[in-house]
């Protein structure tokens, strides 16, 4: 398949892909979810978005999915405010969630071939699906098994399949590791990076710091609703990240007391 | 977009193992509805087909058409056996003398009540049972249950627009739940036509608007049931609201509606039309008795003129004791019809709170058994009347039955008339009122049931508009 | 161990949003088929009462014995604010005379058909109908939604023996889906005393075994749950299979059953009974008339001779005796009549108890004809009503019509007409004696309402309350085993 987001290239600075401006979100109920995010995520960059539960992670996501409209700010896909145009902007960008749930009584090749046409890919072939399925790693035989079979980690890798198919400069990822063991964890990140080394702007959101080390170009620590801290990678290297995390939540801890 | 979205529907749907079993049940009770309609169009058929026999039969060897006992019955039409209505309900033996007041005595329910126990089993209620139970079987997780599997987040993170989404949604449910019910409908017709009941022209017509208004009935639970789980969050409460619904829409509204809007308008009642007339016709005895009492021939050399004189004055007194009769019961009629039509208008508008109570409404008016069909029956035997006063006045020469006397003459065997022909009676027949009629007066239930249609459309159109897809 | 369970189940129910939804709907259905009930029952009441009076002023006005004649009226029974059964579906009277067959005529449907259109609903209605899908709403997931929670596996994480898990099921959601119901049961008996209600000491008995008796049938429909619950993995499954059981059970077996015996055994209309009897009393009457004639023709040959003043005076004498004889013939004609009607009747239900009872063997595969026909005995609104009216109004005819027979002899007139006719004299109309005073009615005997006995009743319904309790039982025991085996993961 062709690759329509690698032409930024990655060395050359350039507009960025994702980018949120003093993006915040206030619920009915009052609760300061989002409070003034800054971020840009660059084609050919990871950002991870690293924090506990109720950090404003998922709720940023949702911004930029447009699930929800922002109180204040913007967020952009590709330079299209998400909330101004939804349509335009979902066209660029592919979403994996935290638990991926697809068609129970589809098979995987259903599923696959009914969420990329629904993103717009309609040329693709059935040995497409197939390719991309080895690709994620999931095995022959497992293709044409309905989705109510499948184990979560099974799931994901048809998540992560349908995001691939729908060949978007900007993939948006919702916890995309938890619940998953070792060994599929790594095969993920591995999956990731190809990813960024086609082009793509990757922003996902994580509470597992030691993937985002892993992983990430970009590191940002998010606490109540804020991000607190920024690292790029070159400044993480020496760095224990653990430490670092640990500090900025228990800063903002003092300085909220 | 709609296209594929609706693909995907139809694919879900007809996928599932709760579309297999429900619709091969819903198949099953509709084929059954059909079968049961087809029989029972038979049987009582058959004891129609009887009871004129019976009723030719004991005419024979009758030499004078005065005599004669004519009672004419309800015929059993192949679709009012489909959608009963009150024909069960109402008298179907009307007693006809050629004069008088005529009453229809003898329904179905008082005669076997082993079917007012259980009622009957026919297609308006299976309809009305199993159509809107299929469409909330189908369609009460449409939206919540998506978002309770994650699904929704997943096609919104697409560019997918919301009102594209919805429509393919409903366009799809409908067509994968609506097409697969003909095929249960067709059989049904099929079946009718092998078990060889007599269906003409007009009747298919009738049928097809039946199912026709069948499947906007069904379309209203089918969207009704959208809207509401598009207004909750999980698919478990939607359905408990759904089932209380249907409870309502189709058990309880309409029957409460009935018996409460009907008791509180006063309706002139029937006994004490019975009262007042048999007290008029008492009064009335009572003053011709003396008259008769001084009737005297003008002469009485020729009885044969004599007996004559004697029945004109007979028929006489009876056409104006039955003149002043018809007076009395005509003003009587008229207050309760009056009443009763008021009470009709309430108490079926209330009814029509409820969708079910419009469909079984259209349903009744198509099939001929709606509650004109008390009166139309009536009306009918009115004009039959006529014609058979007619034809016994020629027979007999002006004379009736119910003159309260007949005179007949006793003389030796030699000038014995013969035995009349029962079979020269003219033959009542009851035709419903014709099809463009009927459509007619169901066009209103109709009309409401695709307002109903658009309201809950509309509803779930613009509840999902503002749905919550996290 | 057991009544933590319990107490968890019932706290369980009684906080879920599901429980208030469904008690509230409960509550507002008795409630509203109670209030119905009531009115029509004062409706009915009331036109019992009506026609009553104006029949009792019309027999008033008659002024001759000969001349009287009476309707009778099916009274109504308080007990119909809760089973309306077939009451307004058979005749509500019947007329009372020499000439005319016991017959009960114009049903309440048939005189007012928009109340026939839609049908009634009554208590026992939404127990069949609303309590029973109610129930099942309640436990379709008792247990594999707890799976599905799981919380099922949490909880034989503990040592719970799973015979006390699943007895403390049955009893938790027994009682709190029962006693919550009795609330507004019993606030509709309060309605029914408001109201003033006239009810004796057996119709209050009546009362609580009917209530009895929807519990019961409630419970069965909770076992049901429970078993389908215990059997299957999912609830989405369960619920399906619930629903598709419940149309079932209520509303397709009891008719399809009635339906099915109506064409397995056929019965003869009523309409062709009616015109066979038609046309045996046209026979007799013929008979009859040719007989007179024939004693016309030697009464007038007695009288050939004679001059006509003595003619006047040999009529005169013999007249009211001529009249004795053919009043006496006569009845003993419709004597016949009748007698050859109640045969015919005789033969019609005993075809037709043939059918019934095929219909109702067939029906009582499902319990909520059970329960239905177990409510019609108690309320006394069954099937039978019809019969047991017309055999009651066929003694009374009798009755009435000897009564009547007296008072003629004893008033020694006649008011019969006689109209001869003769071609020598031409057209007499004589109207006899005519007693024109008015009637002293009040030693007329009275028409009492057939008394059904509830001694009767509880035999009657007993193979229905041993249905009902086997069905209960086989589904729990189902669930029971069902459950035993159940895997909880």
């Amino acid at each position: 398949m062709q690759n329509n987001a690698v032409n930024a290239g990655n060395d050359r600075p350039s507009a960025p892909v994702l980018a949120a401006r003093e993006l915040s979100k206030r619920y009915e109920d009052g609760v300061l979810a989002l409070d003034r995010l800054n971020l840009q995520v660059q084609s050919g960059e990871i950002y991870a978005m690293l924090g506990g539960n109720g950090a404003g992670k998922t709720t940023a996501i949702n911004l930029f999915l447009n699930f929800i409209d922002p109180s204040e700010g913007e967020a952009l896909i590709g330079g299209i405010v998400t909330h101004r145009d939804p349509i335009a902007a979902k066209k660029q960008v592919a979403f994996v969630s935290e638990n991926v749930m697809l068609y129970p009584n589809f098979t995987a090749l259903q599923n696959l071939d009914y969420f990329s046409r629904l993103g717009g890919r309609t040329g693709y072939t059935r040995e497409d699906y197939r390719k991309v399925l080895l690709r994620v790693g999931l095995q022959e035989e497992a293709h044409a098994k309905k989705l109510r079979t499948y184990s979560k980690g099974m799931r994901q890798k048809c998540g992560i399949a349908i995001a691939i198919l729908k060949d978007a400069p900007a993939i948006l990822l919702d916890e995309p590791t938890s619940g998953l063991d070792p060994k599929a964890g790594l095969e993920f990140i591995a999956l990731l990076q190809e990813l960024r080394d086609e082009g793509r702007a990757i922003l996902m959101s994580t509470h597992d710091i030691f993937r985002a080390k892993q992983v990430a170009d970009k590191v940002g620590i998010m606490n109540r609703g804020r991000l607190v801290a920024e690292k790029h990678r070159s400044e993480l290297e020496g760095e224990d990240l653990e430490k670092l995390y640990v500090a900025y939540m228990a800063g903002y801890m003092e300085a909220a007391v | 977009m709609l296209k594929l979205i609706i693909e995907k529907e139809l694919r879900e749907t007809i996928g599932s193992s709760r579309f297999a079993i429900s619709f091969g049940i819903c198949a099953l009770l509709i084929i059954l509805a059909f079968y049961v309609g087809a029989r029972n169009y038979q049987v009582t058929r058959a004891q129609y087909e009887a009871a004129l026999a019976e009723n030719l039969r004991q005419m024979e060897g009758i030499t004078d058409w005065m005599m004669v006992d004519q009672h004419i019955f309800l015929p059993p039409l192949p679709i009012a056996a489909l959608v009963t209505g009150i024909a069960n309900d109402i008298g179907r033996t009307v007693e006809v003398h050629g004069r008088g007041e005529l009453t229809a005595e003898g329904s179905r329910f008082n005669e076997d009540p082993l079917f007012a126990v259980f009622r009957f089993l026919d297609l308006d209620f299976i309809f009305q049972i199993v159509l809107s139970l299929f469409a909330i079987l189908f369609a009460y997780n449409a939206i919540n249950g998506e978002k309770e599997q994650g699904t929704l987040r997943l096609t919104f993170a697409n560019a997918v627009p919301r009102a594209t989404y919805i429509l393919g949604k409903m366009a799809g449910t409908f067509l994968a739940l609506a097409v697969p019910l003909l095929i249960p409908l067709l059989i049904g017709c099929l079946l009718l036509i092998l078990l060889g009941i007599p269906l003409n022209g007009g009747d298919w017509g009738r049928l097809a608007l039946i199912i026709g208004a069948g499947l906007l009935y069904f379309g209203v639970f089918l969207t009704l049931s959208i809207w509401v789980s598009a207004l909750t969050r999980r698919s478990a409460s939607s359905f408990l609201l759904l089932l209380i619904l249907w409870l309502f829409a189709v058990l309880i509204i309409p029957r409460s509606a009935v018996l409460l809007a009907g008791r509180a308008v006063d309706v002139l009642p029937i006994d004490e039309i019975a009262t007042q007339k048999s007290r008029l016709m008492a009064q009335l005895w009572e003053e011709d008795r003396k008259v008769m009492a001084n009737f005297r021939p003008s002469q009485t050399e020729d009885t044969e003129a004599m007996l004559n004189e004697f029945n004109q004055f007979m028929q006489d007194q009876a056409e104006k004791r039955e003149q002043k009769l018809r007076a009395l019961s005509e003003r009587l009629e008229e207050q309760r019809r009056n009443g009763e039509r008021l009470r009709e208008r309430w108490a079926l508008w209330l009814a029509r709170l409820s969708p079910t109570a419009s469909f079984s409404l259209a349903a009744m008016n198509l099939a001929g058994t709606s509650l004109m069909l008390k009166q139309q029956y009536l009306d009918a035997a009115n004009a039959y009347q006529e014609r058979y006063a007619a034809f016994i006045g020629e027979k007999t020469g002006g004379m009736l039955r119910s003159g309260g006397f007949v005179v007949r003459r006793i003389g030796g065997a030699d000038n014995q008339p013969p035995p009349i022909d029962p079979r020269e009676i003219p033959a009542f027949d009851y035709q419903p009122p014709p099809l463009p009629e009927a459509a007619a007066t169901s066009l209103a239930d109709i009309g409401l049931l695709a307002c109903f249609n658009l309201l809950c459309f509309a509803g779930a159109f613009v509840g999902f508009l503002r749905y919550d897809v996290r | 161990m057991l009544s933590l369970l319990i107490q968890k189940e019932l706290k369980s129910i009684i906080a879920s949003p599901k429980f208030v939804g469904t008690f509230g709907t409960c509550a507002v259905l008795i409630l509203l088929s109670v209030f119905i009930g009531i009115q029509e029952y004062r409706a009915s009441m009331t036109q019992y009462e009506t026609a009553r009076q104006l029949n009792d002023q019309e027999m008033a006005e008659s002024s001759s014995w000969s001349a009287l004649h009476t309707r009778v009226y099916r009274q109504p029974d308080p007990m119909q604010i809760f089973v309306s059964g077939v009451h307004y579906d058979i005749g509500r009277f019947s007329a009372i005379s020499e000439w005319e067959e016991i017959k009960l005529r114009r049903s309440n449907y048939s005189e007012d058909p928009i109340f026939a259109i839609f049908r009634f609903i009554d208590f026992s209605f939404v127990v069949q109908i609303a309590l029973s899908l109610l129930a099942i709403l309640f436990t379709y997931d008792a247990i594999n939604g707890e799976r599905e929670q799981g919380t099922l596996k949490l909880t034989f994480a503990n040592p719970v023996p799973r015979v006390r898990y699943i007895l403390g099921k049955l009893i938790g959601s027994w009682l709190g889906m029962v006693i919550p119901l009795l609330i507004p049961i019993l606030l509709a008996l309060l309605l029914v005393l408001l109201y003033r209600i006239p009810l004796t000491a057996d119709h209050w008995l009546r009362i609580f075994l009917l209530i009895g008796f929807s519990l019961l049938f409630f419970t069965f429909f909770l076992a049901l749950g429970l078993l389908v619950s215990a059997r299957t993995r999912s609830s989405s499954v369960a619920f399906l299979l619930l629903l598709v059981g419940w149309v079932t059970l209520v509303l397709i077996i009891p008719r399809a059953g009635a339906m099915l015996a109506g064409q397995l055994v056929p019965v003869p209309g009523i309409a062709e009974i009616d015109s066979k009897l038609a046309g045996y009393s046209q026979e007799r009457w013929d008979q009859h008339s040719e007989a007179m004639s024939q004693r016309y023709q030697e009464r007038n040959a007695v009288t050939a001779g004679m001059s006509a003043e003595e003619r006047e005076a040999y009529e005169d004498a013999n007249m009211w005796a001529w009249l004795e004889e053919e009043d006496a013939e006569r009845k003993k004609l419709q004597q016949d009549i009748s007698e050859y009607g109640r045969k015919l009747q005789e033969d019609f239900r005993n075809r037709r108890a043939i059918q019934e009872q095929l219909a109702f063997i067939l029906a009582r595969f499902s319990p909520a004809s059970a329960y239905q026909l177990a409510a019609m005995q108690l309320a006394g609104n069954d099937i039978d009503l019809k019969t047991r009216y017309e055999d009651a109004m066929q003694a009374y005819r009798t009755i009435f019509n000897d009564f009547l027979d007296m008072k003629r002899k004893e008033s020694g007139g006649h008011s019969g007409m006689r109209i001869s006719i003769s071609s020598e004299s031409g057209i007499n109309i004589s109207t006899g004696g005519v007693d024109a005073q008015s009637l002293d009615l009040s030693e007329v005997p009275r028409f009492t309402p057939p008394d059904y006995l509830l001694s009767r009743s509880l035999g009657r319904v007993m193979p229905d309350l041993v249905l009902l309790v086997l069905f209960t039982v086989l589904a729990f025991a189902g669930a029971f085993v069902g459950f035993l085996r159940y895997d909880v993961r």
